[in-house]
C-alpha cells in the first residue's frame, strides 16, 4: 500500500516521538525515579504506530505490557503528559498513579488497558468485541499481545470463540523472538506463529513488523473484515526488541551480532529512507519533526518531574463501586 | 402476590424478569441455553430471548473474561458456572481481571457481571462437584460473594447482584435447589453487605449459610427445648461481611457458635471468630466453637461423605458445652 506523503510523515512522527518517550522514560528508570519495571518496546515502532493509526478512537484497544507506544498514540494529545506522569506513578497521572506503566487505561479512547497476566486481556477482549455484535455498532476490538504469550491456554479459547461466533477481533501477535529470554522457536512448534490460527479457521498471516506501510496495509484489511461481520484476523508482525525484557535487563541471553543485524532495520530508519528517496521529502523536514518530538516530550518530562505524588489515603477507593474498605485510622 | 416455589424456580424467575427489565442483561455458559443449564436453572430463557442466551465451549476462562469486556461496554452479563469448583480454571479471570476492573478504572467502569456457581456437598458427586469454594473468593477485595439460604433470599439478592456493578459471585448451594418457600411474584431487591437476623435468641449467637442455615434452625429449635435460646445470623454477603451485625449479636448473647460447611483450615468461620475475638473479647463468656467439614476433600460414597460434613450432634454439643463453660 502506498501512503501519501502527509501520512508518511505523519506517522514518522509518531515513531519518533513514541521512541524519545521511552528512551526518556529508561533514562529515568535507570536512575531510579520511575519506580518499578518498565518494559520497553524500542525497535518495535511500527508494529504499534501502524496498528493505532488505522484504528479510530471508539475502537477497542487492549495494550500488551509493552505498550507505551500504542498508549501513547492512541490517546489525546493533550494527554501524553499524564500518560508519562502515570508511569511516574504521580497524582496527575492518567490513572492516578494507582496502575504505573503495565495498567495505563484511558476508556475515553477506549484504551481498555493491560492486566498483568499474560494472557487475560486475550480474553477480556472477546467481551468488547462481542458487546459491539450486541450493541450493534461497528467499532473492532484489537488485542495486542506477545509470542510468549501465545503459550496461555487463554488463547485457544479465545480464538476458537471469536472465530466460531466471528467476533470483530483482530490479535495482533508481536512476535519480537523472545519471551524474556526463550527463542519463540523453542516454546512453539510452527515455523511462523500466523501458522497457529489455522486451526481456527481464522485468515492468519505474517508480515514485516518494521515495515510500517505493510503493518497499516494488513491492520486495515483486517479491520474491513472485521466490519463486513466476517470475524477475527491473526497478524503476525516480525520485529524485535532492542532493550532487555524490562529496562535493566542486560539480555545476555541474545546471540553476539544479532542486535546489530536488526538495528539494521530499524524501523524509523526505514521509514526516513523511504522519505527521502521515495517521497521526496527534504532533510530539514525531518529535522523539524525531531525538533517538535524534542519540545513535546520534554513538556512531558518536566511536567512528571514536577508532579506531586499521589495521596496514600487513595488507596482505598474504588475497590467496590458503592461500599467503602476501611482505611487506617 | 406470593406463593411458595422452589429455589431453583425463584432464581429462573429473577432471571426472566431481569432480562424482561433491561436488555443490557443476557446469559453465558456451558448449556445455559438451549438446554436450559445442567440444573435447569435458565430453563425458558434461551426460548424467549434467542439473541440474549449463549451456549459456549467448555471455556471458562473465556466466558469470564468476555463476560468482563462486555460489561466495560455497559451490559450485564449473567455467567453460569455448572460447578463452583470449575472457579479453578477460571479463577485467574475472576481474581484478576474481574476483581480488579473497578479499580484499574478507577469507578469508571466496572466487571457489572453476576458469576452464578453452583456450590456445595451432598449430592453424592466427589471432590471435584460438591466443594464449598467460598474462601477462596473472600480474600480478594474488589468481588462479593452472596450466599442465599431460601426462594425469598435467592430471587431478592440475584435481583440485586444483577443490577450491581460490581463483580458479585452468586453462590447456589445445590442441596437447596428443591427447598421451597414464600416467594413473591414481583421483582425486589434485598440489599447487599445485610445479614439477615434469622432468629432471636439471648443465649448463643449462631453464624450459619446457605444450606448450614437449616442445620442451624433445627439446632435452635432443639435446644430451646431445654430452655437455651439461640440466635441465628445469616451473613448473606459473605464477602464483603456485615461485621456489625455479629458483632452486635455477640456482644449480646456473649457466646459465638460458627456453621460452615467446608475444611475448617482458614473457613470463613476462622475470620469471623478472630473478628469477634479482635473487637468485642471482654464480652464474651465462652470461647468460640466452630463447626465445619472436615480438611479432607469431599469423597464419594455416602457414609464417607456425611463423615466429613459438619456433623449435626456437634452443633448441639457446642452449644452445650458453651452455656456450661
Ligand atoms: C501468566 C503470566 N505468566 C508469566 C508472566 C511473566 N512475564 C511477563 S512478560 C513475559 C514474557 C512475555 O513474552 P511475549 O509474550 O513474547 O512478550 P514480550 O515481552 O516479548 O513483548 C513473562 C514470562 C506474566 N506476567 N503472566
Ligand atoms: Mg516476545
Amino acid at each position: 500500500m502506498a501512503l501519501s506523503k502527509d501520512h508518511m510523515l505523519n506517522i514518522y512522527r509518531d515513531m519518533v516521538l513514541i521512541r524519545r518517550f521511552e528512551e526518556i522514560i529508561e533514562k529515568y528508570s535507570k536512575n531510579g525515579t520511575i519506580p518499578g519495571f518498565i518494559h520497553l518496546s524500542i525497535g518495535q515502532e511500527a508494529a504499534q504506530a501502524g496498528v493505532i493509526d488505522v484504528l479510530r478512537e471508539t475502537d477497542y484497544k487492549f495494550p500488551d505490557h509493552r505498550g507505551h507506544g500504542a498508549i501513547v498514540l492512541a490517546s489525546r494529545p493533550e494527554d501524553r503528559k499524564l500518560i508519562m506522569a502515570e508511569i511516574f506513578g504521580k497524582k496527575t497521572g492518567i490513572n492516578g498513579g494507582r496502575g504505573g506503566s503495565m495498567h495505563i487505561n484511558d476508556l475515553k479512547v477506549r484504551n481498555m488497558g493491560f492486566n498483568g497476566i499474560q494472557g487475560s486481556t486475550v480474553v477480556t477482549s472477546l467481551g468488547t468485541a462481542f458487546a459491539s455484535v450486541y450493541n450493534q455498532t461497528d467499532d473492532v476490538t484489537v488485542v495486542f499481545m506477545g509470542d510468549g504469550t501465545l503459550g496461555e491456554g487463554t488463547c485457544h479459547e479465545s480464538m476458537n470463540m471469536a472465530a466460531t461466533w466471528k467476533l470483530p477481533l483482530i490479535y495482533v501477535l508481536i512476535n519480537n523472538q523472545y519471551a524474556i529470554s526463550t527463542p519463540y522457536t523453542e516454546s512453539h512448534p510452527q515455523k511462523q506463529l500466523s501458522d497457529w490460527g489455522k486451526g481456527y479457521n481464522v485468515p492468519s498471516m505474517t508480515v514485516d513488523g518494521n515495515d510500517i506501510e505493510a503493518v497499516i496495509e494488513v491492520t486495515q484489511s483486517a479491520v474491513d473484515r472485521a466490519k463486513r461481520g466476517e470475524g477475527p484476523t491473526l497478524i503476525e508482525l516480525m520485529t524485535y526488541r532492542w532493550q532487555g525484557h524490562f529496562s535493566g535487563d542486560p539480555a545476555a541471553y541474545r546471540p553476539e551480532g544479532e542486535l546489530e543485524k536488526w538495528k539494521e532495520k530499524c524501523p524509523i530508519k526505514l521509514a526516513k529512507e523511504k522519505l527521502l528517496n521515495h517521497f521526496g521529502v527534504h532533510e530539514s523536514e525531518i529535522t523539524e519533526i525531531h525538533n517538535w518530538v524534542e519540545k513535546e516530550i520534554n513538556s512531558y518530562l518536566e511536567f512528571s518531574l514536577a508532579s506531586p505524588n499521589p495521596s496514600p489515603q487513595d488507596s482505598i477507593k474504588y475497590v467496590y463501586t458503592d461500599v467503602e474498605v476501611e482505611g487506617r485510622s | 402476590m406470593t406463593r411458595k416455589i422452589s429455589f431453583s424456580k425463584a432464581i429462573n424467575e429473577a432471571l426472566h424478569q431481569e432480562m424482561e427489565r433491561d436488555e443490557k442483561v443476557f446469559i453465558i455458559g456451558e448449556d445455559v441455553a438451549k438446554m436450559g443449564g445442567d440444573f435447569g436453572i435458565t430453563a425458558g430463557i434461551w426460548s424467549k430471548w434467542p439473541k440474549r442466551a449463549f451456549d459456549t465451549a467448555l471455556s471458562e476462562s473465556a466466558i469470564i473474561g468476555l463476560s468482563c469486556g462486555a460489561a466495560l461496554c455497559g451490559l450485564r452479563p449473567v455467567a453460569e458456572l455448572m460447578f463452583a469448583d470449575f472457579i479453578a480454571v477460571c479463577y485467574d479471570q475472576i481474581v484478576n481481571n474481574a476483581a480488579k476492573l473497578s479499580y484499574m478504572y478507577e469507578g469508571k467502569a466496572s466487571a457489572q457481571i453476576v458469576v452464578r456457581a453452583v456450590t456445595g456437598g451432598g449430592i453424592r458427586c466427589a471432590y471435584h462437584h460438591s466443594q464449598c469454594i467460598e474462601p477462596w473468593l473472600m480474600n480478594i477485595p474488589g468481588l462479593v460473594v452472596l450466599a442465599p439460604s431460601t426462594p425469598y433470599e435467592a430471587k431478592g439478592l440475584l435481583i440485586s447482584a444483577i443490577r450491581n456493578n460490581n463483580p458479585v459471585i452468586f453462590l447456589e448451594h445445590k442441596g437447596l435447589y428443591n427447598k421451597k418457600g414464600e416467594v413473591p411474584e414481583d421483582l425486589y431487591e434485598l440489599p447487599l453487605y445485610k445479614a439477615n437476623i434469622v432468629r432471636e435468641g439471648s443465649d448463643i449467637t449462631i453464624v450459619a449459610a446457605m444450606s448450614m442455615v437449616d442445620f442451624a434452625q433445627k439446632a435452635a429449635e432443639e435446644l430451646s427445648g431445654q430452655g437455651i435460646q439461640c440466635e441465628i445470623i445469616n451473613p448473606l454477603t459473605l464477602f464483603p461481611l456485615d461485621k456489625e451485625t455479629i458483632i452486635n449479636s455477640v456482644a449480646k448473647t456473649g457466646r459465638l457458635v460458627i456453621i460452615q460447611e467446608g475444611p475448617k483450615f482458614m473457613g470463613y468461620a476462622a475470620e469471623i471468630g478472630s473478628m469477634v475475638y479482635e473487637e468485642i473479647f471482654e464480652y464474651l463468656k465462652a470461647p468460640m466453637k466452630r463447626i465445619t467439614s472436615l480438611d479432607t476433600p469431599v469423597p464419594f460414597a455416602p457414609v464417607m461423605e456425611d463423615y466429613v460434613m459438619p456433623q449435626y450432634e456437634d452443633v448441639l454439643k457446642a452449644c452445650n458445652q458453651l452455656m456450661s463453660f
